[in-house]
């Protein structure tokens, strides 16, 4: 099959004896970029052939693509503007070890995330779609979620998709119960939500990580606040850093929820333990004043009980003071990543 | 020539099957402005389409262009026809994507036409057109899909609606078959999952200043609520929701047992999340067995149930849209065991009955085979007097629900769900 199709495509070139030849003076040529040359060669032969034209898949793609042949492990992030000198460019091999490179390093995520952008810019350039690409952007996800870069982590998400539907292996099933649990904080549609569950297969459905995002958007669809953060202590892989999106909001919700059902009082400590402010137990002196400061934050008001000197929080007084402050790192535009000062100063 | 109505003989009523004949009941039914004559002469996958006929005159015709252009006489339309005869032609012989094209050339050259002609007489016509469209383009799409190809031509097909819907909707009036067309645009958008572009067709039918919705036939208005009202029970919007599916409902025929299902599918749940539970018969003679344990859950607030019948359907419910409308109902099924447990304590101790320990809750959970602790029933209590589903408070120190003395559950009909 693959040996017809290159007789076919070698006859084409011969019926068309003039654009072969020409094809052959404008490589041989330095008139041009190399970006050029290809434009060339590329036109020459989609028009080569019957009248028809040929089918995108007949062009000899393989004759048009470079293969890149830097050795540079390490390499800065420059945004192409035209085709790449395939000297700037690493094959698959040294990119393999830039991966490994990067994973390895304990430089901070401003470094990886740029490491990890020339990487993939060197793999799309050489259209190399295959188990390496997808680590790459797992690799990248993971760190753009640990690091709070969730623009990253969604453009990440986005290529892996495409790149497990195509069939290439990588940990999809983890990715799943992130872009769900993404749909569910970040707002998203209750269309969206509910076709991609109904997309789950059934294998899908069983792992552990899946069915944690599961339950979770369940605890959030009820407003039951204890099951959102029992599954926040015992998150897996970084399903955590996903709920963080959430708890500020999920913590409000419950105490307004507390402050109109709960008379008088409710002990501080029940909050601490059951709004995730403790890992364990018994919530200890810091957690109880972390836990105040919060629901002071909040507008909600914290007494003294005289008989155990207990601090309790004042459900009914509460109530009525209750809000939602706005977020410490508001900047003018929106977006505290941009935020000068703080990025100048970031190593 | 004098037109005999519109029952033909079905596809053997030609005489001597030539293209002219075809022609004739084509310029016949323009001449006298004949609707209904002149849909049925267009219509492709009807059950008395003229696509058999027409395939096999074009297979016998040397030159169909000038026959067909025969039509021009009466009105420009000998263009179109040509490519709706070739539509016809591919569609009898199965090559479904070569239909859609070419029908998509006739619906143009139609639609140019139409523009102009001021009464509405051909609008049956340009409903066939419409349908059409819609269903080759799905099985346009079937056949892409087989090929190894992304099917695009049902996009197309709604590309090209949106044309037809800005042709007719405004003043005019022509504006009484927009609805038709909108519906036709609902199905498209359903069936790709591009429901987020039903947005812009319906606030023009919401907000039109020149028409009142009730002057559209009853059977769109039907239609029109059904997939609306669908739209709102994927937002979570239960009152809406409530609304229109319950005029979809009223206004149904009610020998057309299969739709009167599909609106109750969805209004089941709606009404659920009111408060108003159906009779099991009802849902027994609609075949919408997937409710009847939830209705039972409900009835006896047994929160294991509920969980039960939700995993239990789960796909249907999850692609359908209505689980999450289900699974709110949990709250209401907690509301209807803490009445249970209150209206026994009433009558062994009137004057207690109104405080509810927690120790009781628990083992009524307990004996429903619920799992939960302490926490968790506290925190289900919270959110029943939260959401106002129940009216007292909950005393941690002494581990107490206390309820309101009068009316502490009070009705739900009629109330937002939270």
């Amino acid at each position: 099959e693959e040996n017809k199709r290159r007789q076919t495509r070698s006859k084409r070139f011969e019926n068309c004896k003039g654009g072969a030849t020409v094809v052959k003076s404008f490589v041989k040529g330095r008139g041009g970029s190399a970006s050029n040359r290809r434009a060339s060669a590329l036109k020459i032969a989609l028009s080569c052939g019957d009248g028809n034209g040929q089918a995108v898949e007949d062009i000899d793609w393989d004759s048009l693509t470079i293969k890149g042949t830097c050795q540079e492990i390490e390499k800065r992030y420059l945004r192409l503007t035209s085709a790449p000198d395939p000297a700037t460019v690493r094959p698959e091999e040294v990119l393999t070890k830039a991966l490994k490179m990067v994973e390895s390093t304990s430089k901070n995520y401003f470094y990886k995330c740029e490491q990890l952008k020339s990487i993939r810019q060197d793999l799309t350039v050489q259209r190399i779609r295959n188990e390496l690409t997808v680590q790459v952007y797992e690799v990248h996800a993971r760190a753009a979620l640990e690091a709070g870069d969730l623009a990253e982590y969604n453009q990440c998400q986005t290529q892996l998709k495409t790149l497990y539907s195509e069939g290439i292996s990588g940990c999809c099933n983890e990715f799943t119960a992130y872009s769900l649990l993404y749909i569910i904080f970040q707002n998203g549609s209750n269309r969206d939500l509910l076709s991609s569950i109904a997309r789950l297969t059934p294998e899908a459905r069983e792992d552990e990580a899946v069915k944690h995002s599961l339950a979770v958007r369940g605890a959030v669809a009820l407003g039951n606040y204890i099951m959102f953060f029992r599954l926040y202590k015992t998150a897996p892989n970084l399903n955590f850093y996903l709920m963080d999106l959430y708890v500020e909001r999920m913590r409000f919700e419950a105490l307004r929820c507390m402050s109109r059902s709960y008379r008088p009082t409710l002990p501080l400590e029940v909050i601490a333990r059951t709004l995730g402010f403790t890992n364990g137990a018994q919530a200890d002196k810091d957690v109880l004043d972390e836990c105040e400061e919060w629901v002071k934050a909040h507008g909600g008001q914290v007494v003294v009980d005289s008989a155990s000197s207990e601090r309790q929080f004042d459900a009914k007084a509460s109530a009525a003071t209750l809000f939602m402050p706005e977020p410490e790192d508001a900047v003018a535009h929106g977006d505290a990543n941009l935020a000068v000062n703080d990025f100048l100063t970031r190593s | 020539m004098e037109w005999r109505g519109g029952a033909m003989e079905g596809s053997g009523g030609f005489v001597d099957r030539r293209l002219a004949d075809y022609v004739s009941l084509i310029t016949d039914s323009l001449a006298s402005q004949d609707g209904s004559a002149f849909a049925a002469a267009l219509a492709i996958n009807a059950t008395n389409s003229y696509a058999e006929t027409v395939s096999s005159c074009l297979d016998h015709t040397k030159d169909p262009a000038r026959i067909l252009k025969q039509v021009d006489k009466h009105a420009p339309l000998g263009e179109m026809l040509l490519h709706h005869t070739r539509a016809m032609q591919c569609y009898h012989q199965n090559r479904y994507v070569d239909a859609y094209n070419s029908l998509e050339k006739s619906a143009n050259a139609f639609l140019q036409e139409y523009r102009n002609w001021e009464s509405t007489w051909a609008m049956e016509a340009l409903h066939v057109i419409v349908y059409a469209l819609r269903t080759v383009g799905e099985m346009a799409d079937r056949e892409m899909a087989m090929n190894g190809k992304a099917p695009d031509k049902l996009k197309g097909a709604g590309s090209f609606l949106m044309k037809v819907f800005g042709a007719i909707q405004g003043k005019g009036p022509k504006r009484v078959g927009a609805l038709y067309v909108t519906c036709q645009l609902f199905k498209i958008y359903f069936k790709l999952g591009t429901v987020h572009m039903c947005r812009s067709v319906i606030r023009s039918i919401d907000t039109s200043r020149f028409f009142d919705f009730e002057d559209f036939p009853a059977k769109d208005r039907v239609t029109y609520m059904y997939y609306t009202g669908r739209l709102e029970v994927f937002n979570d919007n239960v009152s809406a929701a409530d609304r229109k599916l319950t005029y979809a409902l009223e206004r149904c025929d009610p020998f057309k047992k299969a739709n009167i299902r599909m609106i109750l599918k969805y209004l089941v749940p709606v009404r659920l999340a009111l408060g108003v539970l159906p009779k099991e018969s009802l849902l027994t003679k609609y075949n919408l067995s997937e409710y009847i344990d939830v209705v039972r859950a409900l009835k006896r607030g047994d929160v294991r149930l509920l969980r039960r019948a939700l995993k239990a359907n789960e796909n249907n419910f999850f692609r359908s849209g209505v689980y999450l409308v289900l699974e709110k109902l949990e709250s209401h099924v907690y509301r209807r065991l803490l009445r249970k447990i209150y209206n026994i304590q009433k009558q062994r101790d009137p004057g207690r009955a109104h405080q509810v320990r927690m120790e009781v809750i628990l083992k009524a959970m307990k004996w429903l085979e619920v799992d939960m602790d302490m926490d968790e029933v506290e925190c289900s209590m919270a959110i029943l007097i939260h959401k106002a589903l129940m009216k007292g408070y909950f005393s941690h120190k002494s581990r107490v629900v206390v309820l309101s003395k009068q009316d502490p559950f009070p009705k739900l009909a009629g109330r937002q769900q939270q």
